[in-house]
This record gives C-alpha cells, structure tokens and sequence, in this order.
C-alpha cells in the first residue's frame, strides 16, 4: 500500500484493526463481517511498535499471546526468527529502534497468522536494519502468508511486494500488481565507437526519439520494440556497442506519474 | 472473564510501581487500623495534663460490634490510595498507546474495559477482606466479651465497603478513560470532594433533598462516620437500601460511562 505522508495508509489499516472508527462504508476479513476474534488471526503492527516499556520482550510477548490465545511455545520460535533470544529478559525500553521493531515483527508473529499487516516496519531504521527487515520479511512470505505491506519507500515495496495500491488523500487512485509496472515504451541507452551511431539509431524502425547524454545516446522506443531488436539491427549495420542498457520504468516513476494523474484528475474536476 | 482478569493481572504483576502503591496501601491500612488505640492512649495522656482522668478502655472504638463501623469507615479514607493505582493502570495504557495494540491483537473495547473494571473488583475484595481481617482480630483481642449475635451487628458494613471501595475505583477508572493523563486525573481526583462539596453547598437550600443523590457523597454515605456516637450522639449504625441503590447505580454508570466514550473514540 503506498502512497505520500498522511494520505491514509494508517486510517485505512486502522480501520481494518478496529481502533479507527469509520465513517461510512463497511468490510469484511475473510468473507466475515469483522469482530475481534477475527483479529486474533491476524498479526498486524500500526505505525511504530507499542509495548509495555517495563516489561521485558520475553512478558511482552507472553501478554500478548495471552490475549491472542496463541500457544506461549511460539514465543522462542518467533524470538528466534527476528534474532532476539540473546536479549529477550531486557526490559522493552533497553531495546534499540531495529530491535523494537523486530520484536513487533515477531509479536505480529505469534499466532501463526494468516495475514501480516506492516506498517512502515522500516522507518527510522538504518541501512543495515533495513535488510534486515526486508530479509525477515522475505522469509516470512516464503511460507506462504499474506503480507499487507504500507510504506513510501517505493524501492522496497519494488523489491518485496507482488501487487501494489496507491492512495491519495484517503482515495485509491490505483491498484495493480508490480510486475507490470516496467511494461510499456521502452527506453534504451547505447554507446560505441562509431561516429555514425546516431544517424543509424534514428533510422531504426522502432526509433521514436533519440537524445545525447553526455558519452551515450538515450533511445526511446515504440511501444512493441524491444533492445533486442535494436542491438541485431545495430549489429547488422556493422556496429558493435559497448554498452547497452535497457531502462525499464521505476515503480517510483510510475508511482509519481499516477499521482500526478489523480492531482490532474481532481483539478479538472474543480 | 477471568481471563481478562490474568490479562490485566499479567501486565501489573511485573510492574514495580504497581506494588510500591498497593503495598503501601495496605500498609496504611494496617497501620490506620491499628493506630485507634493509640490515639486513645494520647487523648488520655492529654486530657491527663489539664489534670482530668479518663478510662479509655471504657470508649469500645475495638469492642464487638462497634468495631465493624469504626474500622470500615477508618478503611473507607485511604482508598483514594487504590484509586491512584487504578488511574495509573489505565493512564499508562494510553500514554504507551498499548491500549491500540491489545485491541488490534484481538480484544474487543468492552473486554479491554472489563479486564480493568474485573482487577477493580478484585482489589476491592482484597481492601475488604483485609479490613475484616483486621476487624476481627483486634476485635478479638480487645472486646472483653463475646455475645453472639450481637457481636455480629454491623457486619454488613463489610459488603458496603467493598460498594464503597469499587464504586470510587470505577469513578477513578472512568475519569482516567476520559483525561487520559495520569498527572491530570489523579489532581482531579483529588479536588473531586472538593468539587462536589462547592456544588453541595450551593445548592443545599435550594434542593436539600438531591444531596444523597451526589456520587461521591452517596459513596461516603454508605458507612457513615461512626465516632460521633463516643460524644453519646445519635449516628445511623445500619446499612440502608437507598445507600446502597444509589451507590450500585453510580458505580455502574461510572462504568457505563467510560464504556461508552471508549467505545467511539479512535484509539
């Protein structure tokens, strides 16, 4: 789920968890109208990590399987996951911003789940906490559960998810899955020592635009030409390149553009 | 719902402010309870300087029956010692924002609210229990005969403390669910007598007879100040009905109230 600051991602999970009352509309959790038993099978962390800062991680996590009516033979095998049994008999608020939000993780964890709901389970955190959030929950969808992700950092959304929601202002503007994100006109950078290359590029059927940036030109296809084509064509006329990129589409390009979209959209209908 | 109980029991029984506060509760109780017959030996001693001479043990404050009403109601003036315990237990729970979490991991607003309003009860019975407790032995150890059952008037007292005690921890609960911060609901709760003794006043001639319908005047009503009665002046030594429907009503709206707030308001 993405979308810029304060355009909804928290309400909408909110919503979902019960502690944001909605407005209007209605939903349901696996074909149910939603109640709090519900709840219990899924494992979801809002915003920033909530514990008791007083209790260690070890009581945290036994409350809390206490109320989810999980089975406290859980708490090693999720402590473990998220590499916290060295520190699990320190109390919560020794731990540092990763650790934190690796016991959230692991919390959410502990009823086996049949939905992960995270909400920006990276923020704040350090490069290398970052991979490890990713790691984790990479493993985590490796056996087979759902994850509902929220977060503006497109660059990890790209790398974990397989379908993606963009919100705006409270409204989704889009949704789709992440695959298809690259499709669409290509764009492709080519340089080599010939100092024809740009009359030649232009002459490629699929050429739509060629441009010079600064050692190589950028090409800019028509939709149904690919840089295969381009490069046997290339070869063809006796060239041979030296450097050959296909630039697909970014989600954050296309994330940008779809925003773009909606703004134009709500200005034009006043 | 003893479940809920061993969830709200679990997040307290690890919390050090939890028992410095319940312990020197008890404590004070202890110590509150034992202290009348000191108090005598002092009244004595000074009454002994203007050159008087009373027998103290001729005022029964520890004798059976009148025991029970002295010690409910000596009781009945330090529970606003639990009821600080009771704001800080539900203040933290939205100071750390873990009231959001328990609802998100699967319970309901009205179990999160009953877990709480169950450790009332619970305290509540232990403040009873240990007051009794008390009652008992030094009645035991002071009252120069047993005569059965009239040793017993007055024991119903102990139920209504235990109203007496519940009905002010749920007022205490509820205005936590409504501050929200601790510092704030606790120097609210400490002005509430003050408050409602202001509007009393005001209002006595107007309307004498809505008096015993305040909150907080119908919690102390229900074990009135028996010490009068040394002074050879008329006090009520029963339990009513009236004080104990008026109290149960409150009790239950203080707690009705908070449901409701918790129950629309995004958390």
């Amino acid at each position: 789920m993405l979308g810029p600051n304060g355009s909804g991602k928290t309400t909408t999970l909110g919503m979902l968890m019960g502690v944001t009352n909605p407005t209007a509309g209605h939903f349901t959790w696996f074909g149910q109208p939603p109640n709090h038993q519900l709840r219990k099978k899924i494992g979801a962390v809002l915003e920033h990590p909530i514990f008791y800062p007083y209790l260690s991680g070890q009581k945290n996590l036994e409350l809390m399987a206490l109320i989810k009516e999980a089975p406290v033979e859980n708490i090693p095998r999720v402590l473990d996951l998220v590499e916290l049994t060295p520190r699990r008999n320190d109390k919560y608020r020794t731990y540092s911003l990763g650790m934190k939000q690796r016991l959230a993780i692991a919390s959410a964890l502990l009823n086996d789940p049949i939905v992960l709901i995270l909400d920006e389970p990276t923020n704040g955190l350090d490069p290398m906490g970052i991979a490890e959030i990713r790691e984790i929950i990479r493993r985590i969808a490796q056996d087979g559960k759902t994850i509902i992700l929220a977060s503006h950092l497109l660059d990890e959304v790209q790398k974990v998810c397989s379908h993606f929601a963009i919100l705006r202002k409270g409204n989704l503007v889009h949704t789709g899955p992440v695959d298809e994100v690259g499709k669409g006109e290509e764009t492709v950078e080519v340089m080599a020592f010939h100092d024809d290359l740009p009359i030649i590029l232009e002459t490629f059927p699929g050429t739509a635009l060629v441009r010079k940036e600064g050692t190589h030109y950028v090409v800019k296809m028509k939709d149904g030409f690919h840089s295969l084509e381009l490069n046997r064509y290339l070869f063809e006329k006796g060239i041979v390149v030296n450097h050959l990129v296909t630039q697909k589409k970014s989600l954050e390009k296309q994330f940008l553009e779809i925003l773009a979209e909606a703004d134009h959209a709500a200005l034009a209908k006043g | 719902m003893l479940h809920l109980l061993k969830v709200d029991l679990k997040k307290l029984v690890d919390y050090r402010t939890f028992w410095i506060i319940v312990g020197l509760y008890f404590f004070m109780l202890c110590m509150g309870a034992a202290s009348g017959m000191e108090f005598l030996k002092w009244l004595a001693s000074l009454i002994e300087g203007f050159g008087q001479k009373i027998n103290i043990t001729r005022i029964p404050l520890y004798h059976f029956p009148d025991i029970w009403q002295n010690l409910a109601w000596a009781g009945g003036l330090l529970k606003m010692g639990l009821a600080i315990m009771t704001v800080i237990s539900i203040t933290n729970e939205f100071t750390y924002r873990t009231v959001r979490q328990n609802i998100i991991d699967g319970l309901s607003r009205e179990q999160f609210l009953l877990s709480k309003v169950m450790t009332n009860l619970v305290l509540a019975a232990l403040s009873m229990g240990m007051v009794f407790l008390i009652a008992t032995v030094a009645g035991l150890i002071y009252s120069p005969e047993l005569d059965f059952p009239y040793a017993l008037t007055g024991i119903a007292f102990y139920p209504a403390y235990f109203l007496e005690v519940f009905a002010f921890l749920s007022f205490a609960l509820m205005l936590g669910v409504f501050i929200q911060r601790s510092g704030l609901t606790i120097i609210l709760l400490l002005n509430s007598y003050l408050i409602e003794l202001i509007i009393k006043e005001n209002i006595d001639d107007a309307v004498p007879q809505v008096i015993p319908f305040f909150p907080l005047e119908s919690i102390m009503n229900l074990v009135p100040m028996p010490l009068a009665r040394y002074a050879f002046q008329e006090i009520r030594d029963y339990v009513t009905i009236e004080s104990i429907a008026i109290a149960a009503a409150w009790a239950v709206l203080f707690n009705y109230f908070a449901y409701l707030k918790l129950k629309k308001s995004d958390i």
